[in-house]
């Protein structure tokens, strides 16, 4: 018998090879369900027995497709994306749910639904707010969604399996903030390269197994002797990184990338789910109040017309510093794909509220492109010059 | 352009040489390596170190050890002008702003979309007009009435260029609009920075003295420009050099060099 892969192993083979465990499931009689960016809610899959499996572009790969229905002055990450499903990579899934994350997000998903046509297709329209009647109104859009699934699986999501389903993705985020723990040492244990992976791999598996293979990979990292070495901490925030490739540029200039606020990694995976009494309470409030991602309008004092700019940041903004103190961080990479612009956006108050706590930091903008890196080498690389 | 400096001890230049760059960057530095060794008399392994900066840095294999063009741009300008917080840099390829404090690099700027505000940008257009570049800040010099150029985008700023010229305009006039165009692009970027004087301003594009004036006007400040204002980025990685050398030796420690060779590599061999 051959013996499975194990821990960090297993992780890059899932990593090289990412659809190649949910297509055994699917053989198996399973159904996959793509879902792209944070806002879809995992636990209503899973409870379903439906296999989550988060949809990526591939930046190593030329846009050929896609442009013929997308315009080319958008995100290049989701005509990435939408270039995959039209070259039938994505043929694979059962369905897609996607979210109102962006306006590209928002257009895409219909541009998906109507060429690709998938068995079971939802969009949920999640607010742009945090506001109480917001909260309520992304209750109702959950309930919603619910509906579809039902009605695509022929079976009733019940508050009990939906408990469990909670349950489960709570001890994969908690067991995700285990694995950044092993980040804090100087030097870390595991590299921002090794990280990433691992998360890609999650994002690829039913969450049990991901727990299972998260355990291997905590008391692999544990027990490492000969790990890496110290250099300038560097933290990484922005918009979603989903290949190790600009990460193994900036780590291999002389930095350990350390600790990340982007959505395939800690923006993901820390906030937990709370157990209310409806579950669907705990999960639309953590859904959409809970996940930092600047898609979201948030205030310090809703309703005040007279800001106070840096109480407003730092309402916004603290849970950096947060990062910074314990992750023990020397600088950060505040970084976006071209014509992302609720990232675009954000970073001038990012970069304020940095400046404001003594925190160096840098903007790159790329192209969501492994041969376009290049010219980031030098800026990154003066970057670590300047501060260390 | 590649371009060797090296000096002594005491901080002074024994030679300085630029040759054009071409796809074949090794043999080039080799090339230009060997003829600064003539001008200044030494022989290679007289070299105690050797930093390799700029595009290209990664392609001298005789480099003790590489460090961005920001870090050496800065030091060189700041050995030339003590005084400096915002330097501007405008070479072929791209162009860069620094902020520097008490001497010391603190934040950059850089271009990152296309050639629209570089040299080459001049280089395309002085083409187009038949002149040559050199001759382009004099040209510009007799405007009274310079144009507006609109179009960031090199190819359609040479396509309204070419309208100008159908028009009658005269060739000054287009010149004068060019240097503004090219101007205003980088100081709008380098604002980023908060600019404060004293501004330097460096690279090939500074040796054109209608850029000189049209930078001037854009910032509403003084300019100062260094007498060979293409050699700082290589005066600084000299310096760098020598103060890495010298502190190495002052605690005793040997010099970190890597094994170099000397001898001409292509990429197509």
């Amino acid at each position: 018998m051959v013996m499975e892969s194990q821990g960090l192993a297993r992780v890059r083979e899932i990593y090289h090879d990412r659809s190649h465990r949910v297509k055994q499931l699917k053989a198996a009689g399973e159904k996959v369900i793509g879902y792209f960016c944070v806002y879809p809610v995992l636990e209503m899959l899973t409870a379903l027995n439906l296999v989550p499996y988060r949809v990526f572009g591939d930046m190593r790969e030329p846009i050929t497709k896609a442009d013929s229905c997308l315009p080319t002055v958008v995100c290049p990450f989701i005509r990435s994306a939408l270039d995959l499903g039209l070259k039938g990579k994505y043929d694979f899934l059962d369905g897609v749910v996607m979210a109102h994350v962006c306006e590209v997000g928002e257009k895409t998903a219909h541009i998906w639904n109507l060429y690709l046509n998938p068995p079971y297709f939802h969009f949920i329209d999640t607010p742009h707010t945090v506001h109480k009647a917001a909260q309520k109104q992304h209750k109702e859009l959950l309930k919603d969604f619910e509906k579809t699934l039902e009605l695509f699986t022929g079976k009733e999501l019940s508050p009990g399996r939906l408990r469990e389903a909670i349950e489960a993705h709570n001890q994969q985020r908690a067991l995700v903030r285990e694995l950044y723990n092993l980040r804090k040492p100087d030097p870390p244990l595991i590299s921002g390269t090794e990280t990433l992976q691992v998360m890609v791999a999650l994002m690829s598996l039913p969450v049990e197994e991901g727990n299972k293979l998260l355990r291997q990979v905590i008391n692999e990292v544990k027990g490492r002797k000969d790990g890496l070495q110290k250099k300038t901490r560097l933290l990484i925030w922005g918009s979603i990184i989903d290949d190790v490739a600009l990460i193994e540029m900036i780590e291999g200039l002389g930095a350990n990338l350390v600790m990340d606020d982007t959505c395939v990694g800690s923006r993901f995976y820390f906030p937990d789910v709370e157990l209310t009494d409806d579950p669907l309470d705990g999960l639309a409030y953590r859904y959409l109040v809970e996940l930092k991602c600047p898609r979201t309008f948030r205030e310090a004092v809703f309703g005040e017309t007279k800001k106070d700019y840096m109480a407003d940041l730092d309402s916004r903004f603290s849970y950096l510093k947060e990062y910074a103190r314990e992750w023990n961080v020397n600088g950060v990479i505040l970084q976006s794909v071209r014509y992302c612009d609720i990232h675009g956006y954000e970073v001038p108050q990012v970069k304020d509220y940095l400046d404001s706590i003594g925190l160096p930091s840098i903007y790159l903008e790329h192209d969501y492109s492994e041969a376009a890196l290049a010219p980031l080498r030098t800026r990154v690389q003066a970057f670590l010059e300047v501060i260390s | 352009m590649t371009k060797v400096v090296i000096m002594d001890v005491d901080g002074g230049i024994c030679a300085r040489v630029v040759g054009p760059t071409g796809a074949e960057h090794r043999r080039l530095a080799n090339r230009v390596m060997e003829e600064a060794l003539e001008q200044a008399n030494l022989s290679f392994d007289e070299i105690s170190y050797v930093i390799a900066t700029g595009y290209g840095r990664l392609n001298v294999p005789f480099a003790d050890r590489q460090i961005t063009e920001l870090t050496c741009h800065a030091r060189g300008v700041v050995s030339l002008f003590p005084a400096v917080r915002i330097a501007i840099d405008i070479g072929g390829q791209d162009a860069k702003g620094l902020k520097i404090k008490e001497g010391k690099l603190i934040d950059f700027v850089m271009n990152d979309k296309c050639a629209a505000g570089t040299g080459r940008f001049l280089e395309v257009i002085a083409a187009a007009l038949g002149v040559k570049l050199e001759e382009l800040g004099e040209i510009s010099l007799k405007s009274t009435n310079k144009v507006k150029i609109s179009n960031t985008c090199t190819i359609f700023a040479q396509q309204e260029v070419i309208s100008y010229i159908s028009k009658g305009i005269p060739l000054e006039d287009i010149v004068a609009g060019l240097h503004d165009a090219i101007t205003s692009r980088v100081v709008k970027m380098v604002r980023r920075l908060k600019i404060e004087p004293d501004v330097v301003f460096t690279g090939g594009v500074a040796k054109n003295i209608g850029v000189v004036y049209a930078m001037k006007e854009n910032l509403g400040c003084e300019v100062l420009v260094p007498e060979e204002p293409l050699f700082t980025g290589a005066i600084g990685a000299a310096i760098l050099g020598k103060e890495l050398t010298l502190g190495a030796m002052s605690k005793g420690e040997p010099i970190p060099r890597k094994e170099r060779r000397l001898e001409e590599i292509t990429f197509f061999s």
